[in-house]
């Protein structure tokens, strides 16, 4: 492989150095949070998570366990940077973004430290491609402070009904109402859109809900234009968690199966758009 | 009203709404004893479609909303694609819905679908409407001359040669033939399009009466949204049809379900006359411009704002039995034994209070009759300086 042809005294220089033999277990989730043109990498032992926020509202962020990749080694404990995430997105589909069986994309990731650039070394059928993308300061991610103490509300669906809920939704409404509750209805989606409301009732029993765990009935509405992204991630998953904390904060996880079977995750919040007490 | 709809009644039931959505752009409900009736009229005026879907065809079928136990049943409108867009994907209907919940409330005014479905999911959606007398156009089958009758499929395979964009179609019958062709407007498109004809044998027909050879235009688009409907349920259609200009009625039936499409046809003189002189096609087909959709308002004698909003006659609807020239308005008011306001002879709704209708024998002497006008009046003019403002009909 070409990409194995590097000296070894190249790669002394790097603090960080993955290597993916699917470029696209990398490439699929990062589409899934591509809303926004940058992504925060953080990048640690355990992995790589990388953010993508809007409006200081919401959040998406994918993590790629150290395991998923054939090689991972890093050098320090915490490595942070922030790159255009269309450009690596592109440069990762750099030949093309056909599918064909047995050919895949090869990846190298490398990264030297602050102020350099990030370095794609790209394989595929014995051509090589060099990319170096340039890095900026990394922003502060917001932390929304969701901690598992404080969810009242969690429920895990299977992705297929949801997908099929959320391509049903009204699009005119601005708002997507999440209702969950102890009682009646349960678990619903609603929407106030040009031609009337529209809700989507999930009973506590269905098949579809694999854990129902409502304490207290909530109401929240969040901005349909900050939640209409998540739906890259939901195609792409199996199950979805949906848990909202006392403040109503909104945490979506996605469990995404990759082209080898190995499991990643996407996790999207969303602060609510206002408070709503009353049941509609 | 409140009614629920089981099983594989969802999908007849979303069919009927995707073929009257080729027809207009609002879906007038209207819940009645012998059942609840689906209705749509093209926004030109020139097509109408009813379903009706007798009590039997729902697993419950009440008048009276679940609330208001006296109140008479509301009839209303609502916005086409907001319905068509909850019966969309019939497939995935058929696959995961179990039950349809429809009701009309007042205390929400809202229409309420809902559809029970598998795997404990519930959707409801709460439509608003704007309450509306219904709708109906008024067609007197039984004295057409012409009659056909044939399996949907054979229709559907007559028209299915013709593109999708093909506006409209030209029937031509005699007491020996059957012949489908598409229609041109003037001469000049003959060098440029594909033309088109096909001819039948009677024996084709399950019933074949052609009383007079005729030779009618009519708008394809909304004609297949029937003819998809009645190929679904393997149902015959039935086709009611006079001379050019006077309407065409396209119906299908069985136990529970009665459809009806009518079609205003252009005028014989259009249709065979020279070249006119090519205009921009308006949105609307041509067979607007001859239209003579009797359209006859519900028994409460109220009536529908035009769409045009502008203020025409209602006309009484003239004999169909023979060759009768429609002229003169005093005629046809004078000819009408029926009481004026029943009947309608253009298919423009009009609303209409007490004086006017007193005005209308006074008011016919002062003005032509129209019979449809539609906002591009202006076009038509050019294109028919021969002609008024108005159309006549030929009967």
């Amino acid at each position: 492989m070409p990409l194995s042809t590097q000296s070894q005294g190249e790669d002394e220089q790097y603090v960080l150095v993955a290597t993916l033999d699917n470029a696209r277990n990398l490439s699929n989730l990062l589409k899934a949070i591509s809303f926004k043109d940058h992504a925060i990498f953080t990048v640690t032992p355990n992995g790589l998570k990388v953010t993508v926020e809007d409006c200081k509202c919401v959040q998406a962020n994918a993590f790629i366990q150290a395991d998923i990749f054939q090689e991972f080694t890093i050098k320090e404990d915490l490595i942070a940077f922030q790159v255009n995430l269309t450009v690596l997105l592109d440069c990762l589909n750099i030949f093309g973004g056909s599918i064909v069986a047995g050919i895949s994309t090869a990846l190298r990731m490398c990264y030297r430290g602050y102020g350099y650039p990030l370095t794609l070394f790209l394989e595929e059928g014995g051509v090589v491609t060099v990319c170096k993308i340039n890095t900026e300061e990394p922003e502060e991610p917001i932390d929304f402070d969701f901690c598992s103490s404080n969810v009242t509300n969690k429920v895990i669906l299977q992705s297929e009904s949801l997908k099929e809920a959320f391509s049903d939704l009204d699009m005119t409404s601005e708002v997507l109402q999440i209702t969950m509750s102890p009682n009646q209805p349960y678990f619903r989606l609603s929407t106030f859109g040009n031609s009337g409301s529209a809700h989507y009732d999930y009973n506590k029993d269905s098949d579809m809900m694999e854990l129902f765990r409502c304490a207290e009935t909530q109401t929240n509405r969040y901005k349909m234009s900050l939640l209409k992204p998540s739906t890259k991630a939901l195609a792409l998953s199996c199950k979805v968690s949906v848990r909202t904390d006392n403040r109503g904060v909104l945490s979506l996880q996605y469990l995404v199966r990759n082209d080898d079977g190995h499991i990643c995750f996407v996790e999207f919040f969303c602060c609510p758009d206002e408070e709503v007490d009353e049941d509609l | 009203m409140n009614c629920v709809i089981e099983g594989s009644c969802i999908k007849v039931f979303g069919k009927a709404v995707h073929a009257l959505s080729r027809i207009g752009d609002e879906l007038w409900l209207d819940p009645m004893v012998k059942g609840l009736a689906l209705r749509s009229v093209s926004s030109a005026l020139s097509a109408y479609g009813g379903f009706l879907f007798s009590p039997l065809f729902f697993q419950q079928y009440s008048l009276r909303s679940l609330s208001e136990q006296h109140r008479q049943a509301i009839k209303c409108k609502v916005l086409m694609k907001s319905v068509l867009s909850l019966f969309r994907c019939l497939t995935s209907i058929e696959r995961s819905v179990q039950e349809c919940h429809i009701s009309i409330t007042t205390p929400t005014d809202r229409v309420m679908i809902q559809f029970i479905c598998r795997h404990g999911i519930t959707k409801t959606h709460n439509l608003s409407f704007q309450e509306s007398e219904a709708v109906e156009a008024m067609f007197a089958t039984h004295l057409c001359p012409n009659v056909l009758k044939a399996p949907a499929r054979l229709l559907g395979d007559m028209v299915a040669h013709f593109p999708v964009f093909q506006e409209e179609i030209t029937l031509s019958t005699t007491p020996l033939k059957v012949c489908l062709r598409n229609y041109q407007e003037g001469g000049k498109g003959h060098m440029k399009m594909t033309c088109t004809e096909m001819s039948l044998h009677p024996d084709e027909f399950d019933h074949f009466q052609i009383g007079e050879d005729s030779d009618i235009t009519f708008c394809l688009k909304e004609l297949r949204g029937i003819l998809s409907f009645a190929a679904s349920h393997c149902l015959p259609v039935s086709v009611h049809f006079g001379a050019a200009g006077n309407p065409v009625c396209f119906s299908v039936k069985d136990e529970v379900v009665d459809a009806t499409v009518v079609l205003a046809t252009l005028n014989n003189s259009e249709s065979r006359g020279p070249p006119q002189p090519e205009t921009p096609a308006p949105a609307t087909p041509r067979c607007a411009d001859a239209a003579v959709l009797p359209v006859g308002v519900c028994e409460e004698h109220e009536r529908v704002l035009s769409s045009q909003g502008s203020p025409e006659w209602i006309h009484p609807l003239p004999r169909i039995s023979g060759p009768t020239r429609l002229c003169e308005a005093e005629e046809c008011a004078s000819t009408t034994a029926t009481p004026a306001s029943t009947k309608i002879c253009s298919l423009l709704f009009k609303a209409l209070s007490s004086e006017e209708e007193d005005d209308e024998d006074d008011g016919c002497t002062a003005r032509l009759p129209v019979l449809a006008r539609y906002s591009d009046e202006d076009e038509n003019d050019e294109d028919y300086p021969a002609r008024s403002s108005t159309v006549r009909v030929e009967f």
